[in-house]
Order: structure tokens, then sequence, then C-alpha cells
């Protein structure tokens, strides 16, 4: 598998050093939508039955994400054929394995899927740019959550638990079912929760200010520590993620 | 902690929120005297009772209205300023101030 | 019955009750530890003070004025006479403290030992100790307090603290839940049950390590079998019930609005948010007032029973019990079972409600007064322990016969009424209200959503409290619109449990009404005389129920006599307010984990590996300057000159990623800028930068920033890093009201953003924007290009707040470091180097150029700070457009100028203060010593009198020495801009 230096990109996703610090001779970097990405100490270890413990962390901030937001937002995502969600604070999962949140009366937060890379947002990002450049983009307005927003995924039963400890609104499931979104305060910083959970595999995307990643992610590591926490590389979780 | 219901987010911490100063009409800036500009810039009614108040929910950077009342701290209605401002408003190209 | 107590060797491990005695203790788990260097056995689930009391050992601290001997009370960690030492910290309550092995504990508060304190004879001083004392004593003459002082603390200090404790790991976490019940006695049970069978999640917060509350330890008939009964029926249930989840050894320490209680277990503090609260705390057992009833041996009824049932520790060998009520007859059935001679019970009133038990005391052989009280509780000479009891008739409401009946004991149970926990229902707003029918108090005025059940809620007899946790469990029920049966009313009276005087004076006091505190009746009385008729100042100025126990035995007794005193009713009188915490809590527990978020660029692993001295600015964290090229030292002044030298000389590159990202798209764009803004913008041309400040409604500037119209319709404004997230805030709310069709986005940290300056940077920079045509003339001063950073897309913006030719560059957070790098690697043969925040402020002073925020405030408007240019008075309206005119108007008091001074004078600081005679007229805002002029420079507010270059002022300086500063022409630097326009 490839080395660090193989996969020099001219993109870093926000927590890029942090995984590179934590795994200084990781040999399971690969490319993911353009970043350099840890995959894993080796391939044996992406063992579908035994990556998912109880609770993990991911770092999903290289997979595409945009928002768009204005009165003609809904409409441009319609015609791109996105399934939108009825109300604000919903999130709905797309055929492709994408999600679509709705933030307010004419918001939307476009996540990317794992089975194309996140490759159909980011195709539909480029054409909106170039649209918006060009002045065909009325009444919608891009924005740009992919360097905005760090997209980290909380996994497993105990991902509510864990969130209790750093955020005031109840996420357990009963009170925050699969679709829910919260736009409120972990520990006291702005974040954007959605519960992603599908199948069998409880799921909680946390997206935070990226320049606020890196003091995020060991608080939420701390927190998980009781429920015996582990971070989760990308593609561990893919495995997880029928999509 | 109190909790203030957000029209757009529901019921939440009254942490996740700031206050953005009570609902005041702003008298016409340039036909009003100093005195009322001074007034409506510097001086509170401080009414005990039901007042209006602009807050804002921080996390989703929404601004809406909240009915309370002074004495009881009680929150009586949340909800969108466009119930009150509907209209854009437009500023007068400046007249002479008498 | 068992008349002659062999006496025990402490030494040897004590026997026990047999079981089922002792429902907290594990009897085959002995432990040993060590209290006051001696050692001592107990069991696995002992506290330490039931290990002790098991030992034979009741002494356990000493008081807090007088240094009397103290041994427990209650049993339940409401009084403060068990505080003890421990190793690494002191004031632990020993009676609820559990038992380790090897622990060594010893006493606090003593001179010598704890058995012979010396300073126990203050408490023959203690005429001379009025209440008060310290208010009056030791302040005349004046400055007398501060011998005093020493003294004073020293003899009054507890415990010692571990100066090396290292820190523990402590959190917090929130808890939901639709109801939580705060207790789990009888009432509490039954609530937590109703309210679960109704389908409400249910969350029953116990401070005990078992449930069941007096249940587990009080007896309920003559025959002792309902408790038992009452715990099978009910606890299996609710630890079997789905939705109820049980928190054991936690306390719900206060009550704050919405239902929001912070419940420490452990080294956890949760924070509950409930819809509906049911506060079932029961009620403190009381304690009667007569002489020396502090003495070791001298317990509250309810605290020999929990030695009882809890441990299976013989709370004494021969007792009396003082009661005011039956739980008295039924705790003297209780010692009198367990093998513990009862000497008497003496019963105030005239005798039991129920008749029955006169009977079955009298079948057991148990000696009954009635009518009777403790006059005084006998000792030996060193107060170790209760040796005997001086009973007498009651011949008037608090007054005794003279003939007294001597009894020898040495256990005295008292079992004087009930207080309501009253203190997270009145921190809630409930209101207190004395009932004298049944010498109560009771609660009224409950918030919504807040419900009480059981003897807090005055009622005393089981079949009543079960049925009032039914009651409330049903009310949580209806308010959260569950399904529910209609509850039962409540039959019969309540069950009168107070005796409404059970107070006696003795001539020679010590009748002790708050322990804590050493207060004895007459230091209340006295209160009252020096004219504190309100209950709040009497407690201020006695200090009753300031204690660690916070008037949980006080505060009745001493209503009573204030309004006594006083000639009002009790409920006139009141308490005093009941605030949180309700226990005592660590400073652990409130802090948790804690949050203190902060943000770093896209850039800064590259600032570290330079060894940047980094520095907060808001949340984030900025490089304030790099090591220094010629030392590698981190020597502020040294680098910032360096750095500085190095941009005026060559090219250097700085992070300027924090600066505010605002983006504002749509029809109106414009419209709203030239609102929000005090410059014009309608006419700004696409393609081209404009300096944007930001006035509030009162005219004062409070953020600057630039404007890049980058279409016709788009804008992307910069604000100032600690300044931007007001901004956005300001923004949104002006276009809630305005509907301006225009969008506005923070884009902060999507960008970027880095400088470079100086007047090798076009050379630089030609390197990396190859596509973007950047000569002077195709790229001037203040234009703005999008174009390409290497791969980057980028803006480049030609602005020059530090004077020197320059281009700031924004690019995709994501392109940060790549674009960083990519400019170090082409500025290498020009001598690039990064410079921190340190020199981009004294380049800038050399220019002149004001940073909101350092060089203005909260009074600054545009022309005090020289900014009228940036003000367009042509256009409508501008947010502070009036107040600005206003300003304008009115005769200028001050101005922002210009000084300068040698190189060898004494440099003034950041706000020192600007002198006209003894008049302060101004202060520095900015100063520092400047390399391209060879002099200190700075800003400073002086009288505008002032304000003409060639005039004077004077600063105070460090050291109070004052210095005569020439105010000069701004800027200092390149008076006509030549070279950041080149």
């Amino acid at each position: 598998m490839a080395t660090l230096e193989d996969t020099l990109t001219t993109k870093r996703t926000p927590l890029y050093h942090l995984h590179q610090a934590n795994q200084p001779n990781a040999t399971g970097w690969q490319h993911l939508g353009g970043y350099a990405i840890k995959a894993g100490q080796d391939e044996t270890q992406v063992e579908p039955t035994t990556v998912a413990p109880a609770c993990g962390l991911t770092d999903l901030s290289a997979l595409a994400r945009v928002g768009l937001r204005g009165k003609k937002a809904a409409t441009i995502l319609s015609e791109k054929h996105y399934q939108l969600p009825a109300a604000p604070n919903q999130a709905l999962r797309q055929e492709d394995g994408s999600l679509v949140a709705k933030l307010s009366a004419s918001e939307y937060l476009l996540l990317g899927s794992f089975a194309d890379d996140g490759e159909r947002i980011s195709r539909d990002e480029l054409a909106w740019q170039a649209a918006e450049r060009a002045h065909r983009l009325p009444d919608a307005y891009l924005l740009p959550r992919q360097d905005t927003h760090a997209w980290l995924a909380l996994t497993g039963s105990h991902a509510s638990d864990v969130m209790a400890k750093l955020c005031g609104v109840d996420l357990s499931p009963k009170a925050f079912a699969p679709g829910h979104v919260a736009q409120t305060s972990v520990a006291r910083a702005n974040a954007i929760i959605i519960n992603a959970s599908q199948a069998d595999l409880s799921c909680l995307y946390l997206l935070v200010d990226s320049a606020s990643a890196c003091y995020f992610w060991p608080i939420l590591l701390d927190a998980m520590q009781e429920f015996e926490g582990k971070e989760l590389n990308i593609m561990a979780l893919r495995h997880h993620h029928p999509a | 902690m109190k909790i203030m219901n957000c029209p757009l987010n529901g019921p939440r911490n009254i942490s996740e929120f700031i206050h953005g100063g009570e609902l005041k009409p702003m008298p016409n800036p340039t036909t009003c005297s100093d005195r009322e500009w001074a007034d409506y810039v510097f001086y509170s009614d401080n009414t005990a009772g039901v007042i209006t108040e602009w807050w804002m929910h921080v996390a989703s950077s929404y601004w809406f209205l909240a009915e309370r009342h002074t004495v009881t701290d009680e929150i009586l209605r949340t909800f969108d300023p466009q119930e009150i401002f509907q209209e854009r408003i437009e500023f007068a190209v400046e007249e002479k101030r008498s | 019955m068992n008349r002659h107590v062999s006496p025990e060797n402490i030494q040897t491990m004590p026997t026990r009750l047999p079981a089922p005695m002792g429902s907290l203790i594990n009897r085959q788990q002995p432990i040993t530890f060590q209290f006051e260097g001696t050692n001592y056995h107990g069991v696995e689930g002992d506290t330490l003070a039931s290990a002790l009391i098991a030992n034979g050992r009741y002494l356990l601290s000493r008081s807090f004025k007088y240094h009397r001997p103290r041994g427990p009370l209650t049993m339940a960690g409401q009084d403060a006479n068990t505080l003890v030492q421990l190793p690494d910290e002191p004031n632990v309550l020993a009676d609820t403290h559990p038992l380790s092995q090897g622990l060594a504990v010893t006493g606090q508060n003593y001179s010598g030992s704890l058995d012979h304190d010396s300073d126990m004879k203050l408490g023959k001083f203690s005429k001379f100790m009025p209440v008060g004392f310290y208010y009056r004593s030791f302040y005349k003459p004046k400055g007398a307090w501060k011998f005093w002082e020493s003294l004073i603390r020293k003899k009054a200090g507890l415990g010692r603290y571990d100066l090396n404790a290292t820190g523990s790991y402590h959190d917090k976490a929130y808890l939901f839940a639709d109801v939580v019940v705060v207790g789990s006695g009888p009432a509490g049970l039954k609530a937590a049950l109703t309210a679960a069978e109704g389908g409400a999640k249910v969350l029953l917060v116990e401070q005990q390590s078992q449930l069941g509350g007096a249940l587990t330890y009080a007896r309920f008939d003559d025959a002792g079998v309902r408790a038992g009964q009452v715990r099978e029926a009910l606890i299996p249930a609710v630890e079997a019930h789905v939705n109820i989840h049980v928190l054991c050894k936690a306390t719900c320490n206060g009550w704050f609005t919405d239902n929001f209680l912070p419940v420490i277990q452990g080294t956890r503090m949760y924070k509950v948010r409930a819809q509906e609260c049911i506060v079932a705390a029961g009620a403190f057992d009381q304690p009667a007032i007569f002489r020396n009833n502090d003495l070791p041996g001298v317990m509250l009824a309810s605290a020999a029973q929990r030695l009882i049932r809890h441990y299976a520790v013989r709370p004494g060998k021969r007792a009396v019990v003082l009661t005011g009520n039956d739980d008295g007859y039924l705790a003297a059935l209780d010692l009198h079972e367990q093998g513990i001679e009862v000497a008497a019970l003496v019963d105030m009133r005239a005798g039991p409600v129920d008749t029955r038990l006169t009977q079955t005391i009298n079948q057991h052989g148990i000696p009954l007064h009635v009518e009777h009280t403790v006059f005084e509780a006998l000792h030996d000479k060193t107060l170790h322990h209760v040796t005997g009891v001086d009973v007498r008739r009651i011949t008037r409401r608090g007054e005794v016969a003279d003939d007294s009946l001597t009894l020898e004991c040495d256990l005295l149970c008292m079992a004087a009424g009930y207080m309501p926990m009253y203190q997270l229902l009145c921190q809630a707003g409930g209101k207190l209200t004395y009932n004298d029918d049944v010498a109560e108090f009771s609660l009224s005025n409950l918030p919504k959503h807040l419900y009480v059940a059981g003897s807090v809620n005055g009622l005393h007899d089981l079949d009543q409290v079960l049925q009032d946790g039914v009651i409330a469990g049903t009310q949580a029920l209806h308010s959260l619109d569950l399904p529910a049966t209609e509850a039962a009313p409540l039959v019969g009276a309540p069950k009168q449990v107070n005796f409404p005087w059970p107070i006696f004076a003795h001539p020679k006091g010590k009748e002790f009404v708050d322990f804590d505190e050493d207060l004895q009746i007459r230091d209340i009385i006295n209160a009252t005389r020096h004219g504190y008729r309100d209950v709040q100042l009497v407690k201020r100025f006695s200090t009753v129920g300031m204690g660690p126990s916070q008037g949980r035995h006080s505060a009745l007794p001493t209503a009573r006599l204030v309004a006594d005193a006083t000639g009002r009713t009790v409920s006139e009188t009141g308490v005093t307010t009941a605030r949180p915490p309700f226990t005592a809590e660590t400073l652990s527990h409130l802090a948790g984990r804690s949050f203190d978020p902060f943000r770093v660029t896209p850039l800064h692993q590259r600032h570290l590996q330079l060894g940047a001295k980094m520095m907060p600015a808001g949340d984030w964290q900025r490089p304030a300057f790099y090591p220094s090229a010629t030392s590698g030292h981190l020597d502020r002044d040294r680098c910032m000159q360096e750095e500085a030298i190095h941009v005026r000389e060559k090219v250097g590159l700085i992070d300027v990623s924090t600066l505010g990202g605002i983006e504002v798209r749509g029809p109106d764009a414009a419209e709203f800028v030239n609102r929000i803004y005090t410059f014009g913008f309608l006419k700004q041309p696409v393609g081209r930068t404009r300096y944007a400040a930001m006035a509030n409604e009162q005219g004062v500037v409070v953020d600057d920033g630039v404007s890049c119209r980058l279409g016709e319709n788009h804008f992307y404004v910069t604000a100032t890093t600690s300044g931007l997230a007001r901004v956005y805030q300001s923004m949104l709310q002006w276009n809630a009201q305005w509907r301006l069709d225009v969008d506005i986005a923070n884009v902060t940290s999507a960008y970027a953003a880095v400088n470079v300056a100086g007047p090798l940077s076009r050379k630089v920079l030609e390197k990396v924007c190859t596509e973007v045509d950047l000569s002077p003339e195709a790229f001037p001063y203040l234009e703005l290009r999008e174009g390409k950073a290497g791969e980057a897309p980028a803006r480049l913006l030609r602005v020059g707040f530090v004077g020197e030719l320059g281009y700031e560059l924004h690019v995709p957070s994501r392109y940060g470091e790549y674009l960083w790098d990519l400019l170090m690697k082409a500025g290498e043969e020009f001598g690039i180097r990064p410079f921190g925040v340190e020199a981009q402020r004294l380049l800038r002073l050399e220019k002149g150029h004001v940073i909101i925020g350092q060089d203005t405030d909260g009074m600054s408007h545009p022309s005090e700070i020289g900014m009228s240019w940036a003000v367009n008075r042509k256009k409508p309206f501008f947010v502070g457009r009036r107040a600005v005119d206003i300003l304008d108007e009115q005769p200028a008091k001050r101005r922002l100028v210009g000084f300068r001074l040698p190189a060898t004078s004494a440099k003034p600081l950041e706000g020192h203060l600007v002198l006209e005679g003894s008049d302060i007229t101004g202060n520095v805002t900015s100063c520092e010593y400047s390399p391209s002029q060879d002099a200190i420079i700075g800003l400073a507010y002086a009288g505008a009198d002032k304000a003409t270059p060639g005039s004077h002022i004077t600063i105070r300086v460090e050291g109070g020495d004052e210095v005569n500063a020439e105010v000069v022409k701004l800027p200092f630097y390149d008076a006509n801009n030549s070279r950041q326009e080149m």
C-alpha cells in the first residue's frame, strides 16, 4: 500500500496533520477525492466484523460536501434529482448513498456518498460554480462547506452517550431518530449533528468549523474513553455503509 | 438553565442564544430630532411587562423575535421576524433637516 | 434483656447485630483503618462513622467555636459533627465517606489531640464571646482587626489542604428524562412506578447506596414488618422497570429553571433535564434543644436506627429516647428489640396519637414518662460522652419543674419532629408556610412541572405517603399528555409529628440551636435584641445556618425563637433563603472537563514547524513572531524588528487566514454593503477593493475591513479577527428587518489567506500566479483579481496594510498549506521570510493605520480617529449615520494623534495616560520603537487642541515619570504612499 509521500497532494483536510502525527509510520495512506487519507495500518485490518467497535470516531472530511441556499435552491437540487427533506432540520439519504440535509427554509447541505467517493456532489458543485460565475445561478448561493466544515462520524450504540457529555440536546435514538438534524453547540462550539444511522450501524455525523476540528477531535476521543471508543479509518467505516 | 423555543430549531438551552436588544422602531434618521435619535439609541423604557426582543440562535445564525415578560421572565411566544418585517425597507434620499 | 454489658476490647473486631440488620455491610470483607493513630476494624459497606461507633468511638470532631467534643448526629451526612481529615482532603463527612482498606483518618480543628483539645477552654469563655462577637469586638480601635485576624483565622480553620494535590478526572454529562424523581423513599418509589407505568421515561435519584429511603431504616408499625413489606413490593418492581433509570449515591444539588438539575454521582456531575420533576426528598429529623444536646452519644432517633439497620451497629448500651411524636416510640421498640436497654421513653406530649403504642411500650417494660423532657444531658469532666440525663416534667411551654429524675445512659435519641427537605423547592420559588395545627412548615407556590410527594409534602402516615407518590406520578403523566388513571385522593388528616416547642432554655446555657456554629438559645434571642428582627439579618449577625449543614436542624428552632422573641408568627418570620448547592460540592465537579474552544488556521502546522511563538487572537492561535534569523532566539522585540526590516527591504509572508470573510451576494448586494459600511459602495467598480469601516447606531466605529467587488452582485468583505462574529450577526439582524434580496454567508474558515509584502513581493508572485498580469499598469494598487496560485484558485487583493508593495492571496482552506509552501519555495531566491502579528502591528503603526479595538474604544467616532474620509455623506443612510452627524456638529473633545519620541526616551506603554496639567486628556493606544524611523512612535488620544503636528503632549510612563512627545503628521513612514503603490 502507498506511503504518505506517494500520496502527497495539493489538498489537505483539516485533521491531516493530526492523523499523521498519530500514525507517523503508517503505510496505509491513499487518495480519496484528491485528499491523502489514512486508510489503515495494512489491508488485513480492514475486517468488517472487527472494525466497528461499540464506539468509533472517523474523519470523513475527504468526502465531498457543499451547501446551497436561496429561493431557487430547492428547484435547482430537484433538477439534479436530489430528494429533498420535507422540513428544516431533517436529512434524507439519497439512493446513491449521499445525504441531503435541510438546514432552514431555503438552505441545503449535501454530503457525498462512499459509493462514488463523493464524485456526484463534487461534479455538481463544479457545475454550479461555473454557473455562478456565468451569472446563471440566480437566487441560489453556493456555500463552500468542504472548506468551512470538517466532517466527522461518531458510530456505534454509544454515540448518543458520548454526545451527552458534550451537548445539551437529547440525541438518544428515541428523541433524535435517523434523519434528524440538530444545529447546536457541542463542547461550547457550533456544530451540525445529523443522525445518519442506517441498517445496523448507529451513526451521528458532526459537521464542525474546519478551524476547530483540531479542538474537537481529542475532546471527542476523551468523551469516548469510557465506552472504549476508538479512532476508525474511513475505509473501515465504508464497509459498514451500504450505499 | 432556561429553555427557549427557537422557531427554527425548537426548544434549546438559553445558552445557545444571544440577545439582540429590544425591538423598537427606528425614528426616521433624516427627519428626527437629535433628542429623538439619542432616545432611540441610548434609552430603554425598562417596561415591567411583556416586551418583544431580538434573539439569535447562534449555531444556525437565525434571528427571531420573542415576547417575554420582564417580571416573570416567562417567554410567551417566539416567531420569525417576517411576521413583522414583510416589506423591503427603503431609506429616502436625504431631506434637509430643520 | 442483658443489663450487664461487659466491657469490650475496642482493638479487636467488634461484634455486630445479627442479620437482617446491616443492609449496607458485607460482614465477610473486613477492613482495617486508622483513626487518630489507632487501628480499627470495620467491614465493607461501613462508613467511617459507623465503623468507629462499632468500635465504641463516638468522638469524631471538635466544634467550630468552643471545641466541644462532637459525635454523629444524623448518620446521614446532614451535620458538621463528623467532619474529619483525610490525608489529601479536609472536611470529609465521616458518616457518608465509605471505609476503605488502610485509610488513615484524623480529626481536625483541635490543639493537641482530638481527645485532649487545649482549645476547649474557649468554651469556658463563651460568656465573653457573645453572638456577633467578631463583628463587635475586634474592629476598635481602627486597625485592630489586622492584629486579631491572623490569630482568629488560625483558631477558626477547619482541616488542612494538600497543597501538592494533583487533579483527578471529573466530567459532566447531560441526562434527559420525561420525569425525574428526587428521592427513593416510599413516595419516590411509588411516584417513579406510576410515571413509568404510564409510559414516561423516569430518572430516579437516590442519595444513599440503596433504594427505599426511610423504608431502609425506620419503623412504621409496632410489629416492625410494614417497611419490609413495602420494600418488597416496590423496590424490585422499580429496579426491573425498563422505563426507570436509577441513580444511587447521587445527590441532586440544586434546582434551576425549567427542571435543570445538577446531580452529582462519583466524579461526574449529571446535568439532568426533565420535563417533569417530582421532589420526594423526605424530611429532616429534628433535634430537641436542651442543655448539652450536642454531647457525643446524643443523636437523632433516625441516626440510631440507621446505625442498627444499615450497619448492624449497636448505637449504645443503655438508651433514653426523647420524643415529641409517635416515631420515638417506634424507635424505642427498635432499640429494645436489638438488645439495647431503654432506660426511659420521655414523651414531651401527654401521650402518643396511636394509643396502642403505650400498651406496647409497657408490655416491653420500657419506662414511659409523658409530659416530660430531657432538661440536660449529663457528662463527666471530659465531655467525651453522654453519661445520663436530667429528666423533668414540663410545666409550661419551654419550662420545667424543679424536681428532677436522673437516669444513667450512654445513648440519647431525639425525635422532636421533622423539617421538610425544602431546599430544592425553595430554589424553584416555592414558599414555606408554617402550619400551626401541625407545627410544621409546608410548601406552596411551586412552578409548573414541579411536584412534591411524601414527607416533604407534610405527610407522615405511610399510606398517605404512598398515595401521595401516586398522585404526583399521575400529575406528571397528565402534564406529559400520557394516559393515566385518575389517582385517588388522600384519605384522612395529616398526622402530627412535630412537637411545637421542643426548646428548653437552661440557666447555664449550652442548649445548641446550631451545632455547626455553636449557637445557643440566647445567641438567637440576643440577635433579635440587637435589633435584627428579620430572620435573614439574624442569620448574618449570628451566623446561624451558615455552617455545613445549612440550617437543616437550626432553621426550624431559629424560626420559632425569632418569631417568639419578636412577637410574630413563624410563617411571618420564615426561614432564610435556600440557595444551591444543597450539599458541598467540589470545584472539580463544577469544572468537569473544561471546554475552551480554539481555532487554528490551515497554516498552523507550518508555524509550529518554524518554531513560531504563538499567541491567542480571539479564539484563534496566531504566530506572534518567528525565531530570529540571526540568533535563532525567540525574543519578541528583536524578532519583531528583524521581521519588520525584512518586509521593508525584501519580502515577507504573513498568515492572515483569521481575517473574517463574508460573502454578500444577490441583486441587493451593493445596496446592503452601502447601508452597513460608512463609505460609498454603490459605485465601487467590479475588480476593485475599498476600505470599509463599520459604525454602530451610536456612531462608534466598531469594525473595519476591505470590501472586494467580485461581480455586480457579489461582494467579498473582510472583518477583523475578533470582530467577525459580531459583524456577521449584526449584518443578519439588519437584513432580518430590511428584507433586501441578498445572501450573507460567513466563509471565514473556507479561506486560507496570506499577505506577501515587501518590494520583492511582485517577483515572488510572478513565479506563482503565472496567469495573472501582475504589472503595475495591469494590476494597480487597490485592484483585485481572481486567478490561480499554482493549482489553487485564488483571490488576489492589492492592499497595503503594512505600507509596502503587497498582495493578499485568499485560497480555499484545503490549499492553504500548498500555497504557503509554494510561496516559500518561489520566494527562496528573494530571501522570503515569514513574519508574525507583532511585526505586522509595528509596520502598520509606521503607516499610521488604526487597529479597531486597539486604537479605538467604545467612544471613538470617525472624525475622532481621522476617518472622516471614509464616511460618505451623500448616501441617504448607513448604520450610525445620524449619530455620526450629531457627533460631528459637537465640539471635538479628543483626537487620535501620532506622536514621536527619541529612541533613547522611556517607552510609553499602551494605556499610559496623556496629561494636560493634572487633567487626563487621553491615553496611549499603540507604541513601539520604529526601526525605519529610529524613534519611538505611537498613537494616542489627546485633547483636540493638541492634534496639530508640532504640538506636544505629556505622557505619564511607567514609574510615574512624564515624557514630552511631539505630535506628528501621519503616517510616520512613506508619507506619499509611493512604496505601497509601486
